[in-house]
């Protein structure tokens, strides 16, 4: 039986300071898995110099990496010049849209974005009153539909949602939860509980927990360095 | 002397805005004239630098410092799904 394993992490706030401290934790990675999925905030400030950092540790792995930006990389407006910084360094810069990858025969599919707040049912935020609030909604709710469209198109073995946002409320389990509403939203889960996926991976909330699932029984993972401790977690999909 | 509540946010929000922090993933409590930061970070300078911008931020109260250092481990056991 052929297995994809998938290795993953997120929140990896890269800055000058921790150049050369991450790559090593990398070493080997090849032996336990066959992709690597990061999920956003790359960077602290969203800094080019921090992107440069971010794409010296992740340069030539010897397994195909793919990334989406976080919060933190919009921060100086310059997330077009550090997507370009990592696409040069040969990672895949999703924003929201599909990629897919051949591994040992089987094909694994991958959706990803930044995602973004609202909230979750019953306790979020719609599209109602001020412009303002209105168009906060309106981001996720237009991210949400992109991901439908890109799964509702993807055809591969396995399909994995790719985000720096929560798409659901049990992995933010250890933040404040008057804050829930700028940590995800219940609109990027069911974009994928409509079109099917094995598992979403996402980001944002460090004092959250690793474990949760979606109303329609998608995995989902935070896998926020701070609340995995390590340098990546591996998940495995069985043969399809 | 400002309202805890108060003064909490003007900590979470010079964490969040200074540029040496950018720093959003710290709880701020305040009681009486103590603060107490939590959270955890990657490097010990950025534990201070936190620890200064917050002092800054509410001069004359007494900074208790418990944010802890993620030490990044080597990978463990894959999890099937
Ligand atoms: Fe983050
Ligand atoms: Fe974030």
């Amino acid at each position: 039986m052929t297995q994809t394993r998938i290795a993953a992490v997120a929140d990896i706030h890269m800055g000058e300071d921790l150049r050369g401290h991450f790559r090593p934790k990398l070493h080997g990675i090849e032996h336990r898995a066959e992709v690597l999925l990061v999920g956003g905030d790359l960077t602290r400030h969203g800094t080019i110099a921090e992107a440069r950092v971010v794409a010296d540790e992740l340069r030539d792995l010897p397994i195909p990496v793919i990334a989406v930006l976080g919060n933190h990389d919009y921060h100086s407006d310059a997330e077009q010049a550090i997507t370009s910084i990592m696409r040069d360094a040969g990672v895949t810069v999703l924003d929201d849209e599909a990629t897919i990858l051949s591994l040992n025969g089987t094909t694994l599919g991958v959706v990803g974005g930044k995602g973004f707040g609202g909230g979750f049912a019953g306790k979020c935020a719609s599209e109602f009153g001020e412009p303002e609030t209105k168009a906060f909604v309106r981001h996720t709710r237009q991210i949400a539909d992109r991901w439908r469209q890109a799964l509702h198109g993807l055809d591969s073995d396995h399909r994995v949602v790719l985000s720096h946002y929560s798409p659901v409320k049990d992995t933010l389990m250890g933040e404040p939860t008057e804050i829930y509403p700028f940590l995800g939203s219940y609109l990027l889960a069911e974009a994928a509980d409509e079109e099917g996926a094995d598992l979403i991976v996402h980001g944002h909330a460090h004092l959250g927990t690793e474990k949760g699932l979606t109303p329609g029984g998608i995995q989902v993972r935070n896998v926020a360095v701070p609340v995995i401790g390590t340098a990546y977690m591996v998940y495995s999909l069985n043969a399809a | 002397m400002d309202a805890p509540h108060y003064v909490a946010a003007r900590v979470q929000r010079a964490l969040a805005e200074d540029e040496r922090t950018v720093e959003l993933g710290i709880r701020v409590d305040v009681r009486g004239n103590q603060i107490f930061l939590r959270g955890r970070v990657s490097a010990p300078e950025r534990r201070l630098l936190i620890e200064d911008v917050a002092r800054e931020a509410a001069p004359g109260l007494s900074v208790h410092n418990e944010i802890t250092l993620v030490e990044v481990r080597e990978p463990g056991e894959e999890e099937h799904l």
